[in-house]
């Protein structure tokens, strides 16, 4: 009896938290979902929800639109990867390479940009890729430009800034699990006699995976979102998702169309990360299936059928 | 492949001393807008972009426009709101969580749409909650929800609750279950139990909690931007409309002054949770949220 009302307790502890989200996220989300299949009546009304149909979302699937849609996924997809190819490096050196006293101070330099207000960040931005700006200038000065420099309110500019602006939330995971892995592991994979790439690809790297992926979600999934970068550093030329949802809410007041690409973002969102999963899994599949010919190849068999996930393989790196 | 041991142990071989040289690259490519800003909040021209002198004109007529001063202060007003209501929430929720039973099904489907609520964009989140509160305030006739500030320390708490559970959670899940049957044991009333054990062991994942919340808060222009009402316009929000105006060096000025206090509020953090003994690690993941 006293077990059953502590975990009644337990749960009921909970349901102020269980009823804001509720109230305050799935809610209004799903009345998003419902405007989506409404319609906009007339100029002065938003929505309109007597006739329901799937309308809105073949409007969304127009060529015109759908650019938007592609051009976004682009950028996305580029700024995860170079997030990533910058970020693993970086994250390798601060988490194995740098002196451990010294690690909280760089650790906590990482973190000012990522608590900066982004869209201060993102002013910086401009002022330094302005074509009278001192990068222009200095560029020029030096040679390497014959006229100012010509990159604001294009794409390009757009996947600098969206670059920046992600790049801590790539970095802070990566940083972690690359610590996690800890010297000790290093050490033992070294003493074993595994040199300093053997280490890297069998005990970091496969022990930073879970970092790598989390980096990846982390960065793309408001990446899709993203509206503020494009808005301050696109122009006309580099306009993303995010600003034609927040176009059809604030200026054509067409809640019904809106809604409609807010879904059809989040979808498309997902189905990228799901995409990607597999991929992943995939790639995990074929990287083990690899490893398992070479352990068995010059160590004992019965080690072979024993890597079953990632971690299994860095047992073997450091068991050698 | 492998190079002499003795160079190695000294970690100043060729691909050691490209990493850092990588590592001083990055770090320039992550301070370099913000030095820009800090730089061009002494800018004494009229536009911000275009450098005239140095000087401190745009900190002095920043201060006295009551616009600016409105925002800033609209904006502190709705983070401690925000920290406030977040916190409460977030620590019933983490604590509840941290004490739930390993296969709770109610405890799985809370984390669950809590980390939903993290990874859904905010785009979604403005234009999800404008219609609601249009839909609660105006077709329902519930009057606080047409309130400007009501309105941010509510979408902003919407955002940031998961993150406040989640560190809550974290700092109790190393805790000792004996203390608080110790106390039940001891004839504790529930009540006491929670006040005397539980608050006290959380309390550094809570003030965390909080500041996190409160920073988020401060942060925020996307959901801002949809659900503001006239006059309960915050900072983020007026930058982000001038920026289709004309940005003036007193943006720079006003953002220079919260990035510092903004700095100051995470190193009281991270010295809080430091104090509390989490590892450099354990920072680092409460500060990302996770």
């Amino acid at each position: 009896m006293r077990l059953s009302r502590r975990i009644f307790g337990t749960a009921a502890l909970s349901f102020p938290t269980w009823a804001y989200v509720l109230f305050f996220f799935i809610l209004p989300v799903a009345l998003v979902v419902w405007y989506s299949f409404g319609y906009k009546p007339d100029a002065f009304t938003t929505h309109a929800m007597d006739q329901l149909s799937f309308d809105r979302y073949a409007e969304v699937m127009q060529p015109t639109f759908l650019s938007t849609f592609l051009a976004t996924l682009r950028i996305s997809v580029v700024g995860t990867v170079l997030c990533l190819l910058i970020g693993v490096p970086f994250a390798y050196w601060l988490a194995v390479k740098v002196r451990p006293e010294r690690r909280m101070l760089l650790l906590a330099l990482v973190l000012v940009p990522f608590w900066t207000n982004f869209l201060v960040r993102t002013l910086g931005w401009q002022i330094i890729l302005a074509p009278e700006g001192f990068l222009s200038g200095m560029l020029q000065s030096i040679g390497l430009l014959g006229g100012p420099l010509d990159i604001l309110y294009t794409r390009t500019a757009v996947q600098i800034g969206v670059v920046y602006n992600y790049l801590p939330l790539m970095i802070l995971p990566l940083f972690v699990a690359m610590d996690r892995a800890g010297a000790t592991l290093r050490e033992a994979s070294r003493d074993l006699g595994a040199g300093r790439w053997r280490t890297l690809f069998q005990v970091t790297l496969p022990m930073a995976m879970p970092g790598i992926a989390s980096g990846c979600l982390l960065v793309f999934i408001p990446l899709m979102g993203d509206y503020v970068t494009a808005s301050v550093l696109g122009g006309a030329q580099g306009s993303m998702v995010g600003q034609l949802v927040a176009s059809q809410f604030n200026t054509a007041q067409n809640w019904a169309l809106g809604s409609a690409m807010a879904v059809v973002l989040i979808i498309f969102t997902l189905a990228a990360v799901a995409l990607a999963a597999g991929l992943g899994l995939l790639a995990r599949w074929a990287f083990q299936r690899y490893h398992r010919i070479d352990v068995t190849a010059d160590d004992a068999p019965d080690s072979a059928g024993a890597d079953v996930g990632g971690t299994a393989i860095t047992t073997e790196g450091a068991s050698r | 492949m492998s190079a002499p041991a003795h160079r190695r142990a000294r970690g100043r071989d060729l691909p050691a001393r490209l990493l850092g040289v990588w590592g001083v690259i990055v770090f320039a490519f992550l301070f370099l807008p913000i030095l820009v800003i800090v730089m061009y909040s002494f800018n004494t021209g009229r536009l911000l972009a275009a450098w005239h002198g140095f000087g401190f004109d745009a900190y002095a007529s920043a201060l006295g426009n009551d616009v600016i001063t409105g925002a800033v202060i609209t904006s502190l007003q709705a983070a401690l709101g925000t920290a406030l209501l977040a916190s409460a929430l977030g620590t019933l929720g983490g604590i509840a969580l941290a004490r739930a039973r390993p296969r709770a099904l109610w405890a799985a489907a809370l984390t669950f749409l809590l980390a939903f609520t993290l990874v859904t964009p905010e785009i979604v989140d403005g234009i999800a909650l404008l219609p609601w509160f249009v839909t609660l305030g105006v077709d329902g006739g519930l009057a606080p929800f047409n309130n400007g500030m009501v309105r941010l320390v509510i979408a902003h708490t919407a955002i940031s609750m998961a993150t406040v559970t989640f560190v809550v959670r974290a700092r109790l899940a190393g805790m000792d279950r004996r203390l608080e049957e110790a106390a039940a044991d001891l004839y504790a009333s529930p009540l006491q139990r929670f006040k005397d054990i539980t608050l006290p062991l959380a309390w550094p994942g809570i003030a965390a909690g909080g500041l996190l919340a409160f920073t988020l808060s401060l942060d925020n222009t996307i959901v801002a931007s949809f659900i503001q009402q006239p006059g309960y316009t915050p900072w983020p929000v007026y930058i982000f409309s001038m920026v289709r105006v004309s940005l003036r060096p007193e943006v720079a000025a006003i953002s220079t002054v919260m990035l510092v206090l903004t700095l100051l509020a995470l190193a009281l953090v991270g010295y809080v949770l430091r104090r509390s003994g989490e590892s450099a690690g354990g920072v680092v993941k409460t500060f990302t949220g996770g």
